[in-house]
């Protein structure tokens, strides 16, 4: 795939700037240009086990929000979580996050292959009669993974939740203060190696991105690309 | 610490919440005195004992009702709005 650079690219992550400077490769996906390895030369897949730290931002998602989004989305072939705080796989790799009980945020797979959250803003339409509004979940969103081994430990300097994965199962979400900000913490896992989605105000991902790097410090983690997260899988 | 009950997302740090007043029935704005909606929309009874607040859970902007006890500071019990109301309040419109 080819290199090339943010500013090059109408979309682009919020934090792009802060990830050049930490010797981020970038290649182009779809529409946009997204970190897939950094310069130092260390093994970043070692690394992602261990503790690591990545910015999945430039990744599509979307959202759909009011008391008919269940059903409008039943309509549209998604297999929605059974309840709230649950997120569930869809067979396309997406992973759909049901945050309350009419609140839903599609998110893509790490390849980028799943069309579900575009094919779902195509079909969408405003209905008078029907309560299900469109969340565009993309543009408010920051969307960073934090994997590894030490990751719960990690989170527990930043986040009052128990995290742990013999508490926290697989496909659970967690809406909490992280490092004093609101996020969306989900864990899903890539591979054997337990990881956390987080969903933060896209304002606020130049303030989250360097407290999470602090946090993460003591653990001896690091800053990882997209493709050390796909060899996790 | 402590912790307040959300009925969305279980318990939480009391940090992430925000208070909202006491839970008062709204008098019908078509019929009500001037002196009832000031007393609705500005005044509290602010009483010693169990009372119906509204509070609101930061990070999910969920808005739910808790019984707290105004003297112990106990919360008694935490539920989603829809306990207490059942149907969409419709307004009409000054021409109707």
């Amino acid at each position: 795939m080819a290199t090339t650079q943010p500013a090059q690219h109408l979309r682009r992550s919020m934090i792009y700037r802060v990830l050049t400077e930490a010797g981020a490769e970038f290649e182009v996906l779809a529409d946009t240009a997204v970190a897939m390895r950094y310069a130092d030369g260390g093994d970043e897949v070692v690394l992602a086990r261990h503790m690591g730290l990545a910015d999945l931002s430039p990744l599509s998602r979307t959202g759909f929000k009011g008391g008919d989004t269940p059903d409008w989305l039943v309509t549209q072939h998604v297999a929605i979580p059974d309840g709230p705080g649950q997120a569930r796989r869809q067979s396309d790799g997406a992973l759909v996050l049901r945050l309350s009980a009419d609140d839903h945020v599609i998110v893509s797979d790490l390849h980028a292959r799943s069309e579900l959250p575009a094919r779902l803003e195509a079909s969408w339409q405003l209905s008078a009669g029907r309560m299900c509004y469109h969340m565009p979940r993309a543009e408010s969103y920051c969307w960073f993974v934090i994997t590894g081994e030490c990751a719960t430990e990690m989170l527990a300097k930043v986040c009052g939740v128990d995290l742990r994965v013999d508490k926290f199962d697989e496909g659970r979400i967690a809406q909490t203060s992280l490092a004093r900000i609101n996020a969306v913490i989900v864990r899903n896992d890539l591979g054997t190696t337990p990881a956390f989605y987080v969903l933060a105000d896209s304002a606020s991902a130049d303030y989250l991105w360097p407290c999470l790097v602090d946090a993460m410090q003591e653990f001896e983690g690091g800053i990882v690309g997209l493709a050390a997260l796909r060899a996790l899988v | 610490m402590k912790i307040m009950p959300c009925p969305l997302n279980g318990p939480r740090n009391i940090s992430e919440f925000a208070y909202g007043g006491e839970v008062e029935l709204m008098p019908d704005p078509n019929t009500s005195s001037s002196e009832e909606w000031a007393e609705y929309v500005f005044f509290s009874d602010n009483p010693a004992g169990v009372v119906r607040e509204w509070w609101c859970h930061s990070a999910t902007s969920y808005w739910f009702i808790a019984e707290r006890n105004t003297v112990t500071d106990e919360i008694v019990r935490t539920y989603p709005p829809s306990e207490l109301f059942k149907e969409r309040v419709e307004f009409k419109k000054e021409s109707e």
